[in-house]
């Protein structure tokens, strides 16, 4: 794969083989999250950065308009809104304890780090469609980033700092107050986490603190039609396809998942299995957000998944009555912790409407 | 000016010698050569063409435009011209759907955009002024330093630039795939089962081939409708040709020599006022390939020079022709001058603004430019004959664009193995 891959992507698609090349990951591993290490300054940059819309190309959206912190920083529809003038092609997941994570994106095409994560949401045309010299300018003409990169020791404002300065404010944002890691479940969620554990097999691919392998699987979720059939969407679909390569984009009738990372059929529609943290907010749910609740999630799984040629042998009919289903849901909501919407989390100053003019121009250096 | 001229032209073959040695030497009886055996005519070099000029009768003549030159890789057809004129009008082809082609040549506006800087991308301004698309087909290279050598590559540079189109290759031609009408025509005219966004740039620029005015009052004078031209715009040229000069530069048919020249416009004041214009002036710094020091010190548009990093091109621009000018205000790369007055106040100062202001490389200026000692009255006549290299305003109604569509049916969808 990294052979293949190298020379579009590089250092990228071999440390994604190491990651995935990992020792399976065993039942027993779940457990608390611990919090991460960040530099207060530089997060604190890094959230006025997530929330400011002059981070895009014709300054409409921020990162937050599809990490949206009022639905635990995931897309509220089923498709992100997508840069304006097209739509999307997938549900953006919640970056709530993305600071754990080793790969990213459904697809876990990038493997290396939130830097470069954040690089490619801001210069993607469908994504934020920024070019990064003039993103660079901007900041520069903003006091108030001035001074907020100059006090979080990065200098002046720059592309490379902002790619530093967001990850730094993501490793703030990790589960709070979570009733399965204070041990504060109820007996509800206890008979739940024992079905997690065994009779519904959830931990076979949702393991490790994160309740995730951050492996590729299929399990058969249905397409979600408004892909192919909005022409906004699928736009941004092509422009997706057409930029990572892969082939015959025109006549793909289905997103091909973690097939982009491998270009190995055997992995069309794969995709990366999700943390189950904070599912409390962040509906709906899947790769395209084809389950709108956890109920529906439940019953997807009870039935075997869906249907696909590739799916996955872990997954098969569980047999769990009703109560069973609703203490496994019981379980996955006490995997969420306070809501992270305070100031402490949000940025909530104003912006400035405009753009202020570096006085006494001519003798200032640039 | 004939003295000037040859100042100019020695002055630019010492370059040569400095720069390339005993090269220089040899060159220098070629280019005698060449201008006595052909006339300055067809000279293109603006060295050999000003050397030529020296030995024979001076600067290209003003002459009637003849039909526009038609690439052999891109050639007309009424069916890509028809294309060309939708994808002008379509603001699809930009970054969010906003911004086309037209947006900052708007045919109302002379084809142009009527503030000094093009009015830009959303979320930015641009830092220099939008140049009418009429007869845009006769400029052997685009943009105000020439840094785009067709049409076509200056129809995908403004489409994809950050402060203009914004719009990346990937996304544009998505969108054309999904516009049913599109498809069909992309394969009527280029033969591809799918639109290439390359070819996007090959019909616009074949439509802005047919563009073109060639029937103002000055081409019907100087084909010999002795009428076309007032009394006044008569001793307009005069001035033209003679005591103002302007044909040392803005001569030929097109009324320009495509060349590049400090003439002393003075920057811009709006960046020293208004914060989104500083956001793009660094921008084009970075963006243009400057040094860490020159990006830190420009204060103004150093032009030509960020094509050939030479410090003598420094505040250059390219000849812009007069042709359509009376619809194409505000004047000069960056739309300092409002109107034709200031523009020949400015240059009856010997290139200095009504407050003496002029460009930072002054070292740099054009010889040519000089104060003129024209009249209250011979400005008149001037500006009188300037308006004749304009004929009726060019005005086309937007064409109604076609809709996107779905390039499945649900039944397809749900057929599709999975």
């Amino acid at each position: 794969m990294g052979v293949q891959l190298s020379t579009r992507r590089g250092l990228l698609a071999v440390a994604l083989g190491a990651v995935l090349a990992a020792p399976v990951v065993i039942a027993a591993d779940i457990g608390p999250l611990p919090a991460l290490k960040y530099d207060k300054a530089k997060a604190e940059l890094g959230k006025r950065l997530f929330f400011d819309v002059r981070l895009s190309g014709d300054a409409a959206i921020a990162c937050s308009t599809c990490h949206d912190p009022a639905n635990g920083f995931s897309s509220p529809t089923a498709l992100s809104k997508g840069y304006p003038g097209n739509g999307h092609f997938r549900n953006a997941p919640s970056v709530i304890n993305a600071g754990h994570k080793k790969v990213w994106l459904h697809d876990g095409r990038i493997g290396t780090s939130l830097n470069d994560v954040t690089r490619e949401m801001i210069t993607e045309d469908y994504i934020m469609n920024m070019d990064m010299r003039i993103m660079q300018e901007r900041l520069k003409q903003d006091p108030v980033y001035v001074k907020m990169f100059k006090d979080a020791g990065y200098g002046e404002p720059s592309n490379g700092k902002v790619r530093k300065a967001i990850p730094e404010y993501l490793m703030s944002l990790t589960s709070k107050n979570v009733p399965f890691d204070k041990g504060t479940m109820s007996a509800e969620a206890k008979r739940g986490m024992k079905l997690f554990t065994g009779k519904a097999g959830c931990v076979q691919c949702h393991n490790g603190p994160l309740f995730t392998d951050q492996k590729a699987h299929n399990t058969g979720v249905p397409e979600n039609f408004d892909v192919f059939l909005n022409p906004m969407n699928h736009q941004a679909f092509l422009a997706f396809a057409m930029f990572q390569g892969i082939e015959n984009y025109m006549n793909l009738k289905r997103d091909p998942g973690y097939y982009n990372v491998t270009t190995d059929k055997a992995d069309m529609g794969k995709f990366i299995t999700p943390s189950l943290r904070e599912l409390k907010y962040t509906a709906p749910y899947m790769h395209n957000g084809m389950l709108e609740t956890l109920d529906d999630v439940v019953a997807f799984y009870n039935n075997g998944g869906g249907e696909d040629s590739n799916k996955s042998s872990l997954l098969k009919p569980l047999g769990l009555s009703k109560s069973e289903r609703g203490d496994l849901v019981a379980f996955l909501l006490s995997l969420s912790g306070d809501p992270l919407t305070g100031a402490e989390y949000v940025w909530q100053e104003p912006y400035p409407e405009e753009y202020e003019a570096i006085a006494n121009w001519r003798k200032v250096r640039n | 000016m004939i003295n000037n001229k040859a100042r100019n032209t020695q002055s630019a073959l010492q370059r040569v010698r400095d720069r390339k040695g005993s090269l220089g030497f040899m060159i220098l009886p070629v280019v005698l050569l060449a201008g006595l055996g052909t006339g300055c005519a067809t000279q293109t070099q603006a060295s050999a063409m000003a050397a030529g000029a020296e030995v024979t009768s001076g600067p290209p003549p003003l002459a009637p435009l003849g039909p526009p030159p038609i690439p052999l890789d891109n050639k007309q057809s009424p069916e890509k011209i028809e294309l060309g004129k939708l994808l002008f009008f379509d603001v699809r082809l930009g970054g969010d759907a906003s911004t086309g082609c037209s947006t900052c040549h708007e045919p109302t506006q002379g084809w142009a955009w009527a503030e000094d800087f093009s009015r830009g991308y959303p979320g930015t301004v641009h830092w220099r002024n939008s140049q009418t698309i009429i007869n845009s087909a006769y400029y052997p290279r685009l943009f105000w330093a020439g840094s785009s050598s067709s049409l076509e590559n200056q129809a995908r540079a403004a489409a994809r630039g950050g402060v203009a189109g914004n719009g990346e290759n990937d996304i544009m031609e998505a969108r054309l795939a999904l516009i049913p009408e599109y498809v069909t025509r992309f394969r009527d005219v280029f033969g591809t089962e799918w639109p290439l966004i390359r070819d996007a740039w090959r019909a616009i620029s074949a439509y802005e081939r047919t563009l073109v005015q060639r029937d103002t009052p000055l081409d019907k004078y100087l084909q010999g409708d002795k009428s076309a031209l007032t009394e006044q715009q008569v001793r307009g040229k005069k001035l033209y040709e003679g005591k103002a000069g302007c044909i040392q530069c803005h001569n030929g048919a097109m009324a320009t020599d495509f060349s590049y020249y400090n003439i002393g416009v003075p920057p811009n004041r709006r960046w020293e006022e208004d914060g989104l214009a500083q956001v793009t002036f660094r921008f084009e710094q970075y963006a243009k390939g400057q040094t860490e020091e020159g990006y830190r010190k420009a204060k103004s548009d150093w032009g030509f020079y960020y094509r050939t990093k030479n410090k003598w091109d420094r505040g250059k621009f390219r000849t812009p022709s007069l042709r359509y000018t009376m619809y194409t205000a505000p004047y000069m790369h960056n739309g300092v001058f409002y109107t034709m007055e200031e523009v020949v106040d400015f240059y009856n100062r010997g290139g200095l603004d009504e407050e003496g202001r002029t460009t930072p490389f002054p070292e740099n200026k054009s010889k040519f430019i000089r104060p003129l000692g024209l009249t209250g009255e011979e400005k008149e006549d001037l500006i009188a004959f300037i308006e004749a290299f304009s004929g009726e305003e060019i005005l086309v109604s937007p064409p109604e664009l076609p809709n996107y569509a779905p390039l499945f049916t649900k039944q397809e969808l749900m057929e599709a193995k999975k």
